[in-house]
């Protein structure tokens, strides 16, 4: 016998989860309303904190657009002592942590069309501008570094001038005036034809965009606005120090976007304390289910254990149970969530469709990572619902449970 | 008792009490009981209710620590096995009958017979396989999808007998199986306990207050008060027909009160 009484391995889990499915389903109503309770309970917070999270999204996709999180903007306070021109360029290029800069000028300018004409803000951008910015394409190409007298434009511009599809406008040539408005004798104002070979739908207003070589050959030498990219965002702060240092200016979308996210990390969590009056419902439903069960079954265990259970296979079976029920409960709660979200943004886009709002958006988010952590949540909220009745199960008396009536 | 006969015993007891305490009181269950229980025999225990029957069928079977004195399996004190290792005797040594039925009201018969071997760890084919030919052994295989507590008290008694042998068990422990049946199931009942004796070569304890029954023993027990006395030795037959004999007289002392009462009523 003393080598027979290896250490007993004990029920398979497999056999657990069976003993554990058959006694739920044997309590149709009791179970389904306990899941309904984890349903509506996770289903909630899971709905809230979408909604809360895609307009996050929604609104730091307005704020930040089309740039790069790596994306550092360089002005200088006083142009007149210090210039932002090709030796600054050079400098802020040596600092560590740089990857690329871009360089950019800035004018307002008049643009005309078939005798028409409007105010445009002329951008004189580098061909690794677009490696900055998003422009989001919608028609033609944009500029490369052979381009002299080429233009793209945006869809406002588009608009101003009268030319509804983006495809009738490229090909065509505007004129294109920007007064530099300079004592500079050498400078001279830019007056030119240019090609529109693009159609970019980015930017507020008429913006047009030209090789920056059209302002350095008329003479001017000192840009409007540098854009630098940091090798990684977390470098971000530290170029900046170094580029502040130099004694310039320095803006970066991760201002906003930090204020953004302090707003909505408020907003969420009043989201989710109103979804936990639901949570703390569904919590209720499940512990009392698990201790009316223990209850119910006091005499099974004991009956088990007479057999030759282990106290702690006993344990195993309740929080086996109360997981199921969790799992299950959340699983469906984020799959209703999700189709209401769904659904929401669907009838949302349609509605600011017919009010002539063309691009789609989501206010109701399912990142991956979302759905993950509330199923972990529910499974922890589970074992903790689990702990006490478990317990009870373990310490139960064969004897006075086979005498329980 | 010797090491010697204690190790060649299936079961045995020495100088085992059971206490409970009730306030202040210390009520003694069961007093210095000692005795052993031959491998292979078919051994019953009997007594008036309240005497410890049960209390020493739950110390044999390994669910009650007594309050002092030694239980040993083979040689080996089982209370000196850690909780694990005691679910395991219980799970791989001992089956048991009692005198009400108990199930998992959720599982059917052959997940009922199955549970002693799924606590052993197999797998729930493995377990129905070996269940349903202890099911097939006294013609129940065909009660295997059923409910148990949808079958009658004989056919669920006979379900309890299928497992308390599935798992091959060396003792067969049966608490009063009887006790709830009329006398054609209790009889089917007791036969299966002698099969399994005779047929299968088990150790079978088994507690009864049916008088007729002791003739079956090979090793009577009688307990009174929570006193032990044991025949071994003494012939079967003479102290079955003292037992039966003394129930006729109080029978018969029944029937002459009644006949007395009758007439005191009539005058």
């Amino acid at each position: 016998m003393q080598q027979n009484l290896r250490p007993n391995k004990g029920i398979r889990a497999s056999i657990l989860m069976h003993v554990a499915w058959r006694n739920l389903i044997s309590k149709k109503l009791r179970t389904i309303l306990t899941v309904v309770g984890v349903i509506i309970g996770i289903g909630a917070i899971y709905f809230l904190l979408s909604f809360g999270l895609g307009l996050q999204k929604l609104v730091t996709d307005e704020i930040i657009g089309n740039k790069s999180l790596k994306l550092v903007e360089v002005v200088s306070p006083n142009s007149e002592i210090i210039s932002l021109d090709q030796e600054m360029v050079g400098r802020v290029s040596s600092l560590p942590n740089v990857d690329q800069v871009s360089v950019e000028y800035s004018y307002p300018g008049l643009l005309s069309l078939n005798g028409g004409e409007i105010d445009v803000v002329t951008y004189g951008v580098d061909e690794a501008y677009a490696d900055f910015v998003a422009l989001n394409l919608i028609n033609g190409r944009l500029l490369n570094e052979n381009d002299t007298q080429q233009v793209i434009l945006n869809t406002g511009a588009l608009e101003s001038i009268g030319i509804e599809k983006p495809r009738e406008a490229v090909g065509q040539t505007v004129a294109l005036r920007v007064p530099l408005k300079s004592d500079d004798p050498e400078q001279k104002d830019i007056l030119a034809d240019f090609r529109i070979v693009g159609v970019i739908d980015s930017g507020n207003g008429s913006e047009a965009f030209i090789p920056s070589g059209v302002f350095s050959a008329a003479g001017v030498d000192s840009y409007k606005t540098l854009r630098i990219l940091a090798d990684e965002p977390e470098n971000v702060a530290s170029l900046r120090q170094g580029i502040e240092s130099i004694g310039l200016e320095t803006q970066s979308p991760a201002d906003t976007l930090d204020q953004v996210g302090q707003i909505f990390d408020f907003f969420n969590v009043i989201m989710i304390s109103f979804g936990s009056i639901g949570m703390l419902v569904a919590v209720i439903g499940m512990f009392n289910t698990i201790t009316v069960s223990l209850l119910e079954r006091t005499r099974e265990i004991g009956l088990m254990v007479a057999l030759g259970a282990r106290r702690a296979d006993m344990r195993k079976l309740f929080i086996i149970e109360t997981t199921m029920i969790s799992v299950i409960g959340a699983a469906i709660g984020i799959l209703i969530a999700m189709l209401s979200g769904f659904l929401l943004n669907l009838l949302m886009n349609q509605l600011a469709g017919q009010r002539g709002v063309e691009s789609s958006f989501s206010i109701f988010i399912n990142p991956p990572w979302l759905i993950g952590s509330m199923m972990l949540f529910m499974v922890v909220i589970g074992l903790l619902v689990a702990a006490l009745p478990s317990r009870r199960a373990e310490r139960i008396n064969p004897i006075d449970a086979l005498r329980h009536e | 008792m010797s090491k010697d006969e204690t190790e060649k015993a299936a079961l045995s007891l020495s100088n085992t009490f059971q206490s409970f305490s009730v306030g202040d009181e210390t009520v003694d269950i069961l007093k210095d009981i000692s005795f052993s229980i031959k491998p292979h025999t078919f051994n019953i225990i009997y007594g008036q209710s309240g005497s410890g029957k049960s209390t020493l069928l739950n110390i044999l079977s390994g669910l009650q620590k007594p309050t002092k004195g030694t239980v040993h399996y083979e040689g080996r004190d089982i209370y000196k096995l850690s909780s694990n290792d005691l679910a395991y005797f219980r799970a791989h040594r001992i089956g048991i009958v009692y005198q009400q039925n108990y199930w998992v009201k959720s599982l059917n018969v052959i997940e009922n017979v199955s549970m002693p071997l799924y606590l052993q760890g197999y797998t729930k084919t493995q377990a129905e396989s070996e269940a349903m030919k202890a099911l097939a052994s006294i013609n129940m295989d065909s009660y295997a999808k059923k409910y148990p507590t949808l079958l009658s008290g004989g056919e669920q008694q006979r379900v309890a007998m299928a497992r308390a042998i599935v798992n091959n068990p060396s003792i067969i422990i049966a608490d009063e199986p009887t006790g709830n049946l009329d006398s054609t199931n209790g009889d089917m009942i007791m036969d299966l306990l002698v099969r399994y004796q005779t047929v299968l070569n088990r150790t079978v304890i088994l507690v009864t207050h049916n008088m007729e029954y002791l003739t079956l023993a090979d090793h009577l027990l009688n307990i009174k008060n929570g006193v032990l006395i044991d025949m071994q030795g003494k012939s079967i037959t003479e102290t079955t027909e003292g037992l039966i004999k003394g129930i006729r007289q109080r029978v018969d002392h029944f029937a002459v009160n009644k006949k007395r009462r009758k007439h005191a009523a009539k005058s």
